[in-house]
């Protein structure tokens, strides 16, 4: 019985920082914007295989929230281009899990700005906001801001990124953290035209000037894949382990995207009409 | 693992052979229509130079240019005299120089591929060679860019050669040279295709849209422009707002079948003459069709006498281009004596890189050299597999495009075409000018990573 409660207990000291865990866009950010003119709506599938599960007697895990274990993570992602340097996401975050049905999580807000291309920086460089609301049975906090400094480098078959985030809480159990520090970074090979295919890597260590310990913090390893069939579309595929007791320890993700180009835009070498 | 020879490595170990056959007692003579500068006077002379161009307010290009501007001088002169033009580089790298459209010799072609000697930085070259064929012809660097994407045709080096007829139609009352230039270009793109030249500006004739002086016209004139697209890599559109052209000559070459066409296009180093009849009096933009490269500079005002204000730009109608409304619609009467195939492919090198090219599986240097015979006709059948358009160029000939994606053709005489994505084209030319010559796509990403070759006459 004791050694029930303890259990229970160490369930619920974990889960403030699987709260946090954002299990619903997971993706390492590539410096570059979307077009002017131009919408990227993206659908982010995220199913955790092994997860939290609620505590007995309980539907809720611990910290009166959701079980994540074999919930479908469902979030539509709207981004819209404003010039050649900045862009407006829009989310929509819902989950879906047996006995709860579909439920809606939360909204976020994501302006972006980058160096712009005339710059010639030897690196693609941008800056995203995102802030919003997330239900309390889906996370500890509900209004969150993060701010995502991006940093990335294509150079022949070589993709690298590197997303130093850092995350903010405005209402919730983190209110008095203060900044978490939440990297993100990716390295792929492309191995044709058409197929890419590396790592990703999600963090999330706690406050900056106070660390949670290894064992708590989340860490999440994603071979993943890209597949480059048309500008027009974007699918990625990965399956993560989380190998810290903070992390849900097995997820499958899947992005598939549509680009929609609301003006015709000449493309080098092309024979495109005069529009 | 097998490292590719590039073209500026090829080049440069060409460099040393031409340099030991140009060995003391081997010196270059003028008498044979190349060498070193003459003491004979030249009747043009180019100086190339680095140059601070301020194609608009505060925006200062570093380039390199002829004779400290851009375009370099427009040289007129008539078919058949012999010219002497000698080109001094004051630049840092070695430069040549090509008469593009010319049915000259190897040696004064300008292409360091077919024999033409590099001009080493300090020294004069000169060229010799009798203008022809007759119409609007054009000279440009044909030195390697690579990944430095400051070099080669994304410099200022080039410029008009309009070779006269000996007898001109006269069918206008002004004539106006037009130059389209892309400035400042970097890798990128990327993502799902492999990386390109995109660029900062856009100029004509040197200067972006508002800066520079503006054409003047009158009502009633009928106005013949000479347009080039003298960038490395675009290809572009243009319109004359409130006006219709009729297009005259492409490739410097009356077409058989002038069409009047509200916007035009061009890919690089193609050329178009223009016939506008000047009836809709006011300050208008002849430009870029595409709004964001003419905000980038692409385009010029025409100011028609006595009318002031601001320029104004009216987008053309929709306007699909293709090159069979100019020629005959009916098949070449003459059938080759060869045909040779030409395959194009692209070897991706990865999302941040430029592709590399094949001609018949392989890039130049190994590209097969084919050898032709004098006064035979060849059909060069071309079958693009790649995902990108090609501008391919024939030197030192001029060749009739006879058949595009399957449908034939005839009469329309060109140095330059485009073989669209996925498509075939035919061209056919005569072998009537021997010496080395080299065929390549002229977009410069294209030719100096692979798609090159050369004819040899037997």
């Amino acid at each position: 019985m004791f050694e029930g409660l303890l259990v229970a207990a160490c369930w619920m000291g974990l889960s403030a920082t699987v709260a946090a865990q954002n299990n619903y866009e997971i993706q390492v950010y590539g410096s570059d914007t979307v077009a002017p003119q131009s919408t990227m709506v993206e659908l982010h599938s995220n199913f955790t295989m092994e997860g939290t599960k609620p505590l007995p007697g309980s539907v809720y895990a611990a910290d009166r929230m959701f079980p994540t274990n074999h919930a479908e993570h469902e979030t539509v992602e709207i981004t819209n281009g404003i010039n050649n340097w900045s862009e407006v996401g829009f989310y929509i975050f819902t989950a879906e899990r047996s006995g709860q049905g579909v439920q809606w999580v939360g909204d976020h807000i994501r302006p972006r700005v980058r160096a712009p291309d005339s710059w010639h920086w030897p690196v693609g460089v941008s800056l995203s906001l995102e802030f919003g609301y997330q239900r309390r049975v889906f996370s500890t906090d509900t209004w969150t801001l993060e701010i995502r400094p991006i940093i990335d480098k294509q150079t022949g078959r070589w993709y690298l990124a590197f997303n130093p985030a850092m995350d903010r809480s405005f209402h919730g159990e983190s209110v008095n953290q203060g900044v978490t520090f939440a990297p993100a970074a990716k390295v792929s090979y492309d191995f044709n035209r058409v197929v890419s295919g590396g790592l990703e890597y999600y963090a999330d260590y706690g406050t900056i000037f106070n660390p949670d310990t290894l064992h708590n913090q989340q860490q999440q390893f994603f071979p993943a894949i890209d597949l480059n069939v048309s500008p027009q579309w974007e699918i990625n595929f990965g399956v993560g382990l989380g190998p810290t007791a903070g992390t849900d320890r097995w997820i499958v993700k899947g992005i598939l995207g549509r680009h929609f180009d609301w003006k015709r835009r000449p493309v080098a070498g092309s024979s495109d009409s005069a529009q | 693992m097998t490292r590719r020879m590039n073209r500026r490595e090829f080049v440069a170990a060409t460099a040393t052979i031409v340099a030991g056959a140009a060995a003391p007692g081997v010196r270059w003579s003028a008498a044979r229509g190349h060498g070193q500068a003459a003491e004979s006077p030249a009747d043009v002379k180019l100086e190339i130079a680095p140059l601070k161009l301020e194609i608009g307010s505060k925006k200062v290009i570093d380039t390199v240019a002829y004779n400290g501007a851009v375009p370099g001088p427009p040289i007129r002169w008539p078919e058949g005299k012999p010219i002497a033009i000698d080109v001094t580089n004051h630049s840092k790298l070695p430069e040549i120089v090509h008469w593009h459209g010319q049915w000259i010799p190897s040696v004064e072609d300008g292409a360091m591929e077919e024999g033409s000697p590099m001009i080493a930085p300090g020294a004069t070259q000169r060229y010799s060679f009798e203008p022809r064929p007759a119409g609007f012809r054009w000279y440009h660097t044909h030195s390697f860019a690579g990944h430095h994407l400051d070099r080669g045709l994304y410099t200022g080096q080039f410029g008009c050669f309009y070779v006269d007829p000996r007898e001109n139609a006269g069918a206008f009352d002004q004539e106006i040279f037009l130059t389209l230039h892309d400035w400042n270009a970097y890798m990128g793109g990327g993502g799902d295709a492999s990386m390109d030249a995109l660029y900062d500006y856009g100029t004509i004739n040197g200067k972006m849209l508002g800066h520079g002086d503006p054409l003047r016209v009158r009502e009633g004139q009928r106005v013949l422009l000479h347009v080039l697209n003298a960038s490395a890599t675009l290809m572009h559109w243009v319109a004359l707002a409130g006006h219709a052209m009729t297009v005259v000559a492409m490739d410097g070459n009356a077409v058989p079948r002038p069409q009047k066409m509200a916007a035009v296009r061009l890919a690089p180093a193609e050329r178009l003459d223009l016939l506008v009849e000047m009836k809709n009096p006011g300050v208008w933009v002849l430009g870029e069709t595409r709004k964001e490269l003419r905000d980038a500079g692409m385009g010029i005002v025409l100011e028609y006498a006595g009318q002031t204000g601001e320029a104004r730009w009216m987008d053309p109608p929709e306007t699909e281009w293709d090159y069979r409304p100019f020629a005959n619609s009916t098949a070449v009467g003459t059938e080759p004596d060869q045909v040779i195939p030409l395959l194009f492919e692209s070897e991706f090198e990865g999302h941040g890189e430029f592709d590399y090219w094949t001609i018949n599986g392989k890039s130049y240097p190994k590209t097969d050299t084919i050898t032709l015979s004098e006064g035979k006709r060849y059909r060069l059948a071309m079958t693009n597999k790649s995902m990108d358009d090609h501008p391919i160029h024939l030197h030192r000939h001029t060749f009739e495009v006879t058949n595009l994606e399957g449908r034939p053709m005839s009469g329309l005489q060109k140095d330059v075409v485009v073989v669209k994505a996925g498509t075939t084209a035919a061209v056919d030319f005569m072998a009537r000018n021997p010496g080395a010559t080299l065929f390549h796509c002229h977009q410069q990403t294209h030719m100096d990573f692979g798609f090159m070759m050369l004819f040899r006459y037997a």
